[in-house]
């Protein structure tokens, strides 16, 4: 293992030793990856088995499916955020920022999609 | 009403203060370095712009004329597209985990595996873009294809970024200038790139998947 020392080295290496010790993550990070492997998986069967009888809840519309694609997507959606970007084991704040930031990103989703009358069956724009 | 709020506050706060933490407390009131805070700020106000990319995609999927999506996409290749810069988001906090343990070696072994991801991913975009252009989907065919490119663009032009500061973070290591005491600049660049994975995540789901 190659270490590099830094002429600039204003915070000893001990005062980072609680850090690294409760840092043995990279089990969990790689069963993660696995995790999410399997959900993209899924997701892509959606794509290849069509006719799979478990997202088909009815004969009329793809409801199922899309029901199905959102969850999943939502499932990998946060686990990276928590896991990955460490909002898990992060102070709250960053959680309710980031939730902030998405909160008005679906609020403006919300607002073209009834501006433009969407949800309003022969009125959309 | 004052008071409950004053109340709430504090109770956050305290929460805030004793909260597990990925590292070492920095010394600002909420504990978290400017730096950090900083992009988590960008990383939310990011949110409100692949937001509004994604509205108007959804707003214009149906062309009115030229191609449509179930034409042209092709989505094992987009899958095993996506699948890849998955992929690269474990081998960026595998990255953060190297330097914080302090294995340099290990550290320039992640970056470069995330660059290369990273540059598969966009190759694959390239390539996708230069099929669907060559099967008369141009970026003013349609409102679909215009609404699909700007997306879709947007964030290559983002893993471009983060490529760019992966590798710069990889020649930092390599000159010796990205000691373990400097880690949370690695952990930043790597907020940045999981953002991007997960950005990714809702398009494909969302354009790719999801039948019109």
């Amino acid at each position: 293992m190659s270490t590099v020392e830094s002429p600039d080295h204003t915070v000893p290496t001990a005062v980072l030793d609680g850090a690294v010790e409760e840092y043995p993550r990279d089990k969990l990070y790689i069963l993660t990856a696995l995790f999410l492997a399997v959900v993209t998986a899924t997701e892509v069967a959606t794509y290849a088995w069509p006719s799979f009888k478990a997202w088909h809840w009815s004969e009329t519309s793809s409801i199922g499916i899309i029901t199905v694609l959102l969850l999943l997507m939502a499932v990998k959606f946060f686990t990276v955020a928590y896991i990955f970007m460490h909002l898990k084991f992060d102070k709250p704040i960053l959680t309710r920022l980031f939730y902030a930031g998405l909160g008005l990103a679906i609020l403006v989703y919300l607002a073209v999609m009834l501006m433009f009358r969407i949800y309003f069956p022969g009125q959309h724009i | 009403m004052a008071e409950s709020i004053a109340a709430y506050e504090a109770k956050v706060s305290a929460a805030d203060a004793t909260a597990p933490v990925a590292h070492i407390d920095d010394a600002t009131n909420t504990g978290i370095s400017n730096t950090k805070l900083a992009m988590w700020l960008f990383l939310a106000s990011e949110c409100l712009l692949f937001g509004g990319l994604i509205t108007t995609y959804l707003l214009y999927k149906n062309p009115l004329e030229g191609p449509t999506p179930k034409e042209i996409f092709d989505i094992p290749f987009t899958s095993v597209s996506s699948f890849v810069l998955l992929m690269s988001s474990l081998t960026m906090v595998l990255a953060v985990s190297a330097i914080e343990r302090g294995d340099h070696h290990q550290l320039r072994v992640w970056l470069a595996a995330t660059a290369l991801l990273g540059a598969t991913f966009i190759s694959g975009q390239v390539y996708e873009f230069t099929v669907f252009y060559r099967e008369g989907l141009g970026y003013t065919t349609s409102r679909f294809s215009s609404a699909f490119y700007t997306l879709t663009g947007f964030h290559g032009a983002h893993v471009t970024v983060g490529i760019i500061m992966l590798v710069s973070l990889l020649l930092l290591s390599l000159r010796g200038k990205m000691p373990e005491h400097r880690s949370e600049t690695v952990e930043v660049v790597g907020l940045y790139w999981h953002f991007v994975d997960v950005v990714w995540i809702l398009i494909f789901a969302v354009v790719y998947l999801i039948p019109s």
